[in-house]
């Protein structure tokens, strides 16, 4: 690359940051490891009888064993050919519900 | 210290009550009345009773997320990793658990297992190796 911002190369001292494009067999299972304990979680509220609004919505997400594959590991994107981008590039993705896609992508 | 007679615990023939509920609470197991959980083979007190509160562990922590769910975690009485909450079941609690689904563990428990800070505090001490019977001091003249 050529330029007046050349990213400087790590034999020469740069620093370098590599992020593998898919998750590895061990970053799934602890990916689905995770959405099990959320689904136990909600599962526990549902259990306990209490009613409000956000166990309603709760409830309407998919749980583990019903996600595809394309759920559980990748997540929509606009930017992207085909849509769909790693779901570890998400920040905080270990924390946060990222279960539904817009219909269709 | 240099009056006290101390014996072996096996030796004692009146351990201290606080012994005892050490030793009942080993014997009872960790055994919790989760609705997910297999029965088990003998039904014990503790799941005839009906589960009226939630037992919320905080497991990941809101480190750099945003304040409404570190005010959540605060709310729920929850302020450091692996810090245990009991709240009964009511609409706004559970709220504000799934609000925090990702971040903590819930169960549900009766009301008999219910515990305040200095109750857990007490459980998790490992009891002493002894039980003092008498002291020097108490000698029969």
């Amino acid at each position: 690359m050529l330029g007046a911002f050349r990213q400087t190369q790590v034999s020469l001292g740069g620093l370098l940051w590599k992020t593998p494009w898919k998750l590895s067999p061990t970053r799934k299972a602890n990916a689905r490891k995770r959405l099990k304990r959320v689904d136990s979680v909600i599962e526990a509220v549902r259990a306990s009888g209490v009613e409000c609004a956000s166990l309603v919505k709760a409830l309407e997400l998919p749980k583990e064993h019903e996600m595809p594959a394309r759920d559980k590991y990748t997540v929509f994107t606009r930017h992207a050919r085909g849509y769909r981008k790693g779901i570890h590039k998400v920040p905080k993705w270990t924390r946060l519900t990222l279960r539904t896609n817009p219909t269709g992508f | 210290m240099w009056s006290t007679r101390t014996i072996p615990l096996s030796l004692s023939f009146r351990p201290c009550t606080r012994l005892l509920q050490h030793a009942e609470h080993r014997a009872r197991g960790f055994a919790t009345a989760t609705t997910s959980s297999a029965s088990s083979p003998s039904p014990s007190p503790s799941e005839l009773e009906p589960n009226t509160h939630y037992r919320i562990t905080l497991r990941r922590s809101a480190i750099s997320l945003p304040v409404r769910y570190k005010g959540t975690l605060v709310a729920l009485g929850l302020h450091r990793r692996m810090q245990t909450v009991y709240h009964r079941h009511t609409p706004d609690i559970a709220g504000k658990i799934l609000r925090v689904k990702e971040l903590v563990q819930v169960e549900n428990v009766p009301a008999s297992a219910v515990r305040n800070k200095t109750e857990q505090r007490r459980e998790r001490k490992a009891p002493r190796g002894y039980a003092v019977v008498g002291s020097g001091l108490e000698l029969d003249l």
